[in-house]
């Protein structure tokens, strides 16, 4: 939702990265407002899942040029484990499998040591498992999930939803949904996009990446971006989505190029 | 391997440091003389310099193993010392009349020997390089019955059982070390629970080499009677000496019917620096005889130092019914190299065993499981399951698995499985993005990766295995 | 060993004297390559249960058959060898106790060549100089190096780049005379994106004591395709000993389904080398009885990233029969992201049956998928029950089950007609042996 007066969460300028000396990002330009809900959409290999993880500070990708302010600070000076304790939040496409690591123990970490770096109580394991069980029923999880190891052994839905559980947990400032939808039967789209509505409010904000327009009919955004070769080349509102899905990407592409040229 | 990984798992050896204790050092070499020398300094029975001669004429027969996934150069037998013991009183009264260098040197390996700051609960014989020198809750253990005593001891205050148990597991000429250590042992432990007994607290040794030259060859013995159970723990600490020390012990459990024998072993010998320089050779034999019906023999190890260690803690089943177990977690860096596991011999009918062993391998070592699983023809309905997990950190280790399964009887079933996984990049930036820093993630990761080992630890020593392997894997993260 | 036999070394030495050596070849690489064959035939003992690689197969029993020179010729007809033919393939090469039999065999000899390897020798002397032999290592395996020694003829098998072969070539090795010693040999040189399937098969006419020793090599440029198809069927008292390397350039795929069912003793060595992206799949079913023993030994290496290796090897063993198996799997340093998997059942189907097995992984990568599992016992009890349940007898239940173990394995065959042939074989023996 747009809000008046909104502050200003993020702040990309410029952004360009590359992996392996080939640029992957060129000139990303990008501002996130609390209370809103962006979905950045693009073909394949446009540079979305790049963006997601340069935000978070993957080592893979090395920054040459740009700047990202995240609530007004330096987001790139930050290590990976700094920027998820100022509270920047990556979904990932695919949830890593940690065999041997309880779920519970797992959760009960990144939630305390997420709280004491923003001064707040740890929570001891009893008092962790009535909250975390709380957060569990939004997004209607099996009670055994607990007992399990991290990702291992999760369907594909499981593991969506293990993700939007750990947001619910750590109540991030920003949180990114890489290709959260892909891999989901429909159900498991319904649960985990109303968890996510369920979280989303006005202090926060959230950034779809997405190639379907299908989520963005159960979380509707107020900006629609597109991505192609690494930068955003059209920015609408949620009706461009629903043009993408009739018309395709290659239309936005075109009209980008003539403009480039125009420029020139 | 990012920086911060690299940071963690090099992290130097606190135990490396030496004491300043006077000791009774022998010359180096080994020939007849040695022995019977060791034997004299002891007041040895004659049956056990006979024991010592037959072991020593059986080892110059018999030539170095080379069949080990480990390498190292020769070892010269005539250039290590066979006999050190701290200088003391003959007789110690109490543990006030313990050299006190001594029990600040086991303070600062968290040993205390007091027995009122001791751990509660747990009696403890202390050897520093060859000798027993303080052994705990003596008194209170005699009173239910249970001999625990330093094997010195035990051959002089109770020599028909030494007599009748010495050697009946791992024979003189079992093997090239086991043989060397019949001839050459110096002390170790000894402990005794007669039928019915339950023992009533841990019973636990500590060992430490202190002495550059000087080997260690220890042995122990315990023996569990009808219907007794013991827990038993081992721990080691070595001085980093630029030099290698050999450490040849042989252990030996005996279980008779109903009898439970639970060893558990953490063993952190000076592993050698980050050069591969230095370091505890740890050829160890160590084997348990299931003789009794329903007996049960349980090996638990963390082994994380040495610089090279062979050791296959391994159970005969004899009894029918008779349990073995190995549940075993072995560390390696930089150059060590481990060749471990172990050997289930099945022989009595409706025989189990259990092998869980997990590898972590990082820097440039080796590490490896070798096992044997062996079905006679007698053991109907024998069943086995074995697990073998391999963890990599880094791109210059290895691990090998050598799991041997000898089948002679079609009652049987053995199950064996394996893999392989790693620390990988992506699970390190997944916590990350969780909040949570390297140090604490590689923790989380290899505890998770051992957690069937250490629940079969004593509480204590989980505690410290825990501890070690953070330890071992921790550290200031840039 | 017994110690009657004769000293291992002197052994070796009898082979190599025991019948004519061949003549020297127009060739001098060919020359070269015996002649450093029976030099390291005389630095070598034969293996005992001493060695590592030997220690649960013990081969004394060998030495102790007296083994002639073959005679040359044996006049073998059609009618002789029609019981073993493969009807969907068209072309064949045959070999009678080692020696080329062209009026049984249906070469090929244009771009695809499909013959005996002494008619090509000339003409394509530059790549068989390059291949052959320089993959089947003689170092420290006395018995390729006595294979060799005795480099003669061989089958020869050449695809050219792209080339696809729709029918099967069969490779049949026929022992018809007792007490005679063959060294069978085969070069297999597929170029660049070619597809094959090889069938190679070992068979008899008698049921007296010989000894086979062969060796193969294989050789999979960039992207070839072959499905190699191992058939061991030897007479009852035979020795069978047997050396097989398969190179595998990069994104190669070799697909190898072994069958050991004959001989009294059979030892297989597959040595399988993967580049880059090479795929491969190594399965096997040894189904022996009586007094049997057969040991396969594989060694899939890794020497490059992104390796895919599949291996399922299954042991049905009977009467007072003795099954070997040991799988090793290599990860070298570098060879990041391969993914390896290896499983080894066996079926033990009387008390007196008995197996070791000894999977080996060895991995100095760490960015690796690999798993191994092994499983010994008797059928599933649960399943028997089941099938009881629904009206079938106990022995039949467990006629059922042996084979469906078995099956598994032979299904994998691509050949249709074997594939039914060895299916059969399979269900007389599984039901023979309850």
């Amino acid at each position: 939702m747009i809000y008046p007066n909104s502050k200003t969460i993020l702040e990309v300028r410029n952004l360009c990265a590359s992996v392996s000396g080939t640029p992957i990002l060129k000139n990303m330009n990008f501002t996130v407002k609390s209370g809103e809900v962006h979905a950045i959409m693009g073909p394949n290999g446009s540079g979305k899942s790049t963006f997601s993880k340069v935000l978070a500070g993957h080592s893979d990708y090395e920054i040459t040029g740009g700047t990202v302010l995240f609530e007004g600070k330096d987001l790139l000076e930050l290590a990976p484990e700094e920027r998820a304790r100022a509270g920047l939040f990556l979904a990932f496409q695919y949830p890593i499998e940690i065999p041997g690591v309880g779920n519970s123990q797992f959760l009960r970490l990144t939630y305390n040591t997420v709280q004491s770096h923003r001064g707040n109580e740890e929570l001891d394991p009893l008092e962790f498992d009535d909250f975390v069980r709380d957060k569990m029923k939004l997004l209607e999880m099996r009670e055994d999930f607990l007992d399990r190891s991290v990702n291992a052994g999760f369907s594909g839905g499981e593991k969506k939803r293990n993700e939007i559980l750990q947001m619910a947990l750590l109540e991030p400032r920003l949180a990114i949904l890489d290709e959260t939808d892909s891999g989901l039967d429909i159900d498991a789209l319904r649960i985990v996009s109303k968890g996510v509505n369920h979280l989303a409010n006005k202090d926060n904000a959230i950034v779809l990446v997405t190639h379907y327009q299908r989520l963005l009919d159960y979380i509707v955004p107020d900006f629609v971006h597109v991505m192609e070769a690494g930068r955003i080349i059209k920015s609408g509102g949620k009706e461009l989505a629903v043009e993408l899905e009739t018309r395709g990407y290659d239309w936005v592409s075109d009209e980008y190029k003539a403009a480039s040229r125009v420029a020139a | 391997m990012s920086a911060a990984l690299q940071n963690i798992i090099n992290q130097p050896y606190k135990h490396g440091f030496v004491s300043d204790i006077e000791s009774d050092v022998a010359a180096k070499g080994l020939d007849e003389s040695t022995i019977r020398m060791i034997s004299a300094k002891r007041n040895e029975p004659e049956w056990l310099l006979d024991f010592r001669l037959q072991s020593y004429a059986a080892w110059l027969k018999m030539t170095e193993p080379t069949w080990q996934n480990a390498h190292h150069p020769k070892i010269d037998f005539q250039a290590i010392s066979y006999y050190s013991a701290p200088k003391q009183k003959p007789k110690l009264k109490s543990m006030d009349e313990v050299d006190p260098e001594l029990l600040r040197t086991f303070e600062k390996l968290g040993v205390p020997l007091h027995e009122r700051m001791a751990m509660a609960g747990v009696a403890v014989d202390v050897i520093f390089d060859s000798v027993s020198v303080a052994t705990t809750y003596k008194e209170k253990l005699a009173e239910v019955g249970v001999i625990f005593c330093s094997f010195s001891e035990a051959v002089k205050d109770h020599p028909e059982l030494v007599k009748k148990y010495l050697g009946t597991v791992i024979p003189t000429s079992d093997n090239y070390y086991a043989a060397l250590n019949s001839a050459v042992f110096t002390d170790g432990s000894f402990c005794f629970i007669p039928k019915g007994v339950k023992c009533p607290m841990d019973l636990s040794t500590y060992f430490r080499i202190n002495t550059e030259e000087s080997g260690q060859f220890e042995r122990t013995l315990i023996v569990a009677e009808e219907g007794a159970s013991v827990s038993y723990l081992e721990g080691c600490t070595a001085p980093a000496f630029s030099s290698n020390q050999l450490h040849a012990a042989v252990v030996e459990l005996v279980a008779l019917d109903n009898a439970d024998i639970k060893y558990s072993t953490v063993q952190n010998w000076y592993a050698g620096d980050e050069n591969g320089v230095g370091g505890v050779y740890n050829f160890v034999t160590k084997r348990g005889l299931a003789q009794g019906v329903n007996s049960r023999i349980s090996w638990t190890q963390v082994e994380t130092g040495s610089a090279i260690t062979w050791k296959y803690p391994s159970v005969v089943l004899l009894g029918d019914n008779a349990v073995g177990e190995f549940y075993s977690v072995a560390l390696t860096n930089h150059y060590q190299q481990a060749d471990t596991g172990t050997k289930m011999i099945h022989i009595g009918k409706n025989t189990r065993s259990t092998i869980v062993s997990k590898g972590i391998s990082a820097g440039k070592s080796n590490n490896s499981y070798r096992g044997l699983v062996k079905i006679a023809p007698s053991a109907s309905g024998a069943r086995n399951y074995s697990q073998c997990d391999s963890m990599l950190i880094g791109q210059e280790s290895g691990a090998h698995t050598f799991p041997y399964i000898n089948v002679r009887n079609n009652t049987a079933k053995v199950e064996h499985e394996a893999s392989t996984s790693k620390i990988g990049e992506d699970q390190m930036f997944y916590f990350a993005q969780r909040g949570i820093d390297a140090e604490a993630a590689v923790s989380m990761i290899i505890n998770g990766f051992c957690k069937d080992v250490f629940q079969q630890l004593p509480l204590e020593f989980a505690v410290e295995a825990t501890n070690l392997l953070s330890f071992k894997l921790e550290g200031s993260v840039g | 060993m017994s110690e009657a036999t004769l000293s291992s070394s002197s052994y070796l030495q009898s082979l190599l004297n025991g019948q004519a050596r061949p003549a020297a070849s127009t060739q001098v690489w060919l020359n070269q390559l015996r002649s450093s064959a029976v030099e390291t035939v005389s630095e070598l003992t034969v293996p005992t249960t001493r060695d590592e690689e030997w220690r649960f197969t013990d081969i004394s029993l060998l030495t102790k058959v007296s083994l002639q020179p073959a005679l040359v010729s044996n006049n073998l007809t059609a009618a002789d060898i029609k019981p073993f033919l493969i009807k969907e393939a068209t072309t064949r090469l045959v070999f009678v106790d080692g020696v080329y039999a062209p009026n049984l065999s249906t070469a090929a000899k244009k771009e695809i060549v499909v013959s005996n390897l002494y008619s090509e020798l000339a003409k394509n002397s530059a790549v068989l100089q390059q291949h052959l032999g320089s993959h089947a290592e003689i170092k420290g395996n006395a018995f390729t190096a006595l294979n060799t020694a005795f480099l003669h003829d061989a089958a020869l098998i050449m695809l050219p780049r792209n080339a696809t072969l729709k029918a099967p070539v069969h490779l049949l090795f026929i022992a018809s005379q007792k007490e005679v010693v063959s060294y069978p040999r085969t070069l297999v040189l597929a170029d660049n994106g070619c597809e094959a399937t090889i069938v190679e098969d070992y068979v008899s006419l008698q049921d007296e004591a010989y000894f086979t020793n062969a060796v193969s090599e294989f050789v999979l440029a960039d992207n070839a395709r072959l499905h190699h198809i191992r058939v061991q069927r030897e007479g009852a008292k035979a020795f069978h000993i047997a050396n097989c390397s398969a190179i595998l350039s990069r994104s190669s795929n070799y697909q190898s389904v072994n069958v050991a069912m004959g001989a009294r003793i059979s030892r297989y060595n597959l040595n399988i080398r993967m580049a880059e992206g090479a795929e491969c799949s190594a399965d096997g079913l040894a189904l022996i009885k009586n007094r049997q023993l057969a040991d396969t030994h594989t060694f899939i290496d890794h020497a490059q990233a992104h390796g895919i290796s599949r291996q399922l090897h299954k042991c049905i063993v009977g009467g007072a029969a003795h099954a070997v198996f040991n799988g090793k799997i290599m990860v070298r340093h570098g060879s990041q992201k391969t993914d390896s998997q290896q499983s080894n059942h066996t079926l033990l189907l009387t008390d007196k049956a008995h197996v070791d097995t000894k999977p080996q992984l060895e991995i100095f990568a760490d960015d690796v998928k690999c798993t191994h599992g092994a499983t010994i016992g008797q059928l599933d009890n649960e399943e028997v029950f089941y099938l009881q349940s629904r009206g079938l007898s106990e022995t039949l239940a467990r006629n059922m089950l042996t084979y469906a173990f078995g099956a598994e394995i032979i299904e994998r065959i691509n050949v249709n007609s074997l594939k039914h042939s060895l299916e059969q074989t399979v269900l007389e023996q599984t039901s023979t042996q309850l």
